[in-house]
């Protein structure tokens, strides 16, 4: 977080496209790609790579089901569900070989930028889906269960995401910026020390991140 | 001291003293999780998930801590 991303081309300050920029283009294209191959011909008794894909997919929702339950979970999986993908195919991007050593590809949460975007989808989906439920209960929300609580309440909904943004960034950024000490250290052998605890830390980060979402979504929208 | 002096400093205090209370936090966390689950071990599974997400809660304060001392050490 000391320096920003070094710029491959400016599109005018904000809309800047840097090396996690490109590799979250290509993350996308990928994941289409697998997507439309995985429904195509979609049948009822699956070839081998629809049913993974399924199998993938049961998985998830049974996660969210585990949760929130049953009809909150196929109600927003959508989001919930790419949500989760996007994010933990971003965090092993980084462990790619090559990844992150040049300018031009590094893993997408990397960059501050990439998950407080994520941060703002997250609150955007967070008040949508709380307004769609019930104008009523979204501003009885607030000043339940006493109404001195209402600057806490209000606070509370912009520092919700931004602390999700801020732990995903944190554990990503610190994994890539411990690899590169330790490369430029010895170069073959010791990153491989911090890359064995990026496999368990960046799927962590993910279940976390969305565990974290789909409980705010339960309490936005409390069923009546 | 000069700038350059103390700034480097607070960025090694920053992330020194931001792990003491969070590291407390979760070893009592899995204390609690280690004799829940010798209690009744059928519940393992879920004590384990539960005990992640404490976990990663309470690591969030160190990484805020771990950001401003990479802010900090930028500037030196």
């Amino acid at each position: 977080m000391g320096e920003p991303s070094e710029v491959l081309i400016p599109i005018g300050g904000v809309l800047d496209v840097t090396g996690e920029v490109v590799a979250m283009w290509v993350l996308l294209a990928l994941l289409s790609v697998l997507s439309v191959l995985a429904t195509r011909n979609m049948k009822e008794r699956p070839g081998k790579f629809q049913n993974m894909v399924e199998c993938g997919i049961e998985y998830l929702d049974g996660f969210f089901a585990g949760i929130i339950g049953k009809r909150l979970s196929r109600k927003y999986f959508f989001f919930l569900g790419s949500l989760f993908i996007f994010i933990i195919f971003a965090n092993y991007s980084g462990l790619i070989p090559g990844v992150g050593l040049t300018k031009y590809f590094a893993a997408p949460t990397s960059s501050l930028s990439v998950t407080l975007g994520l941060g703002i989808s997250t609150f955007l989906f967070l008040q949508i889906a709380g307004l769609c439920a019930g104008v009523k209960h979204y501003f009885k929300r607030f000043i339940s269960p006493i109404a001195f609580m209402l600057p806490l309440m209000v606070l509370d909904e912009f520092i919700k995401p931004a602390s999700l943004a801020l732990r995903l960034f944190g554990n990503v950024f610190g994994e890539e910026t411990v690899t590169h000490n330790l490369y430029d250290l010895l170069p073959i052998g010791a990153p491989v020390i911090m890359m064995v605890l990026s496999l368990l830390f960046c799927a962590i980060q993910a279940v976390v991140f969305t565990m974290l979402t789909s409980i705010y979504l339960e309490e936005a929208v409390e069923a009546e | 001291m000069d700038r350059s002096a103390l700034i480097a400093l607070a960025a090694a205090l920053s992330i020194a003293v931001s792990t003491i209370f969070p590291a407390l936090g979760q070893g009592l966390a899995a204390k609690a999780a280690m004799e829940s689950i010798a209690r009744q071990p059928d519940a393992a599974k879920d004590i384990r998930s539960t005990l992640i997400i404490s976990l990663s809660l309470m690591e969030a304060l160190t990484i805020y801590g771990l950001l401003i001392g990479f802010i900090l050490a930028a500037k030196v």
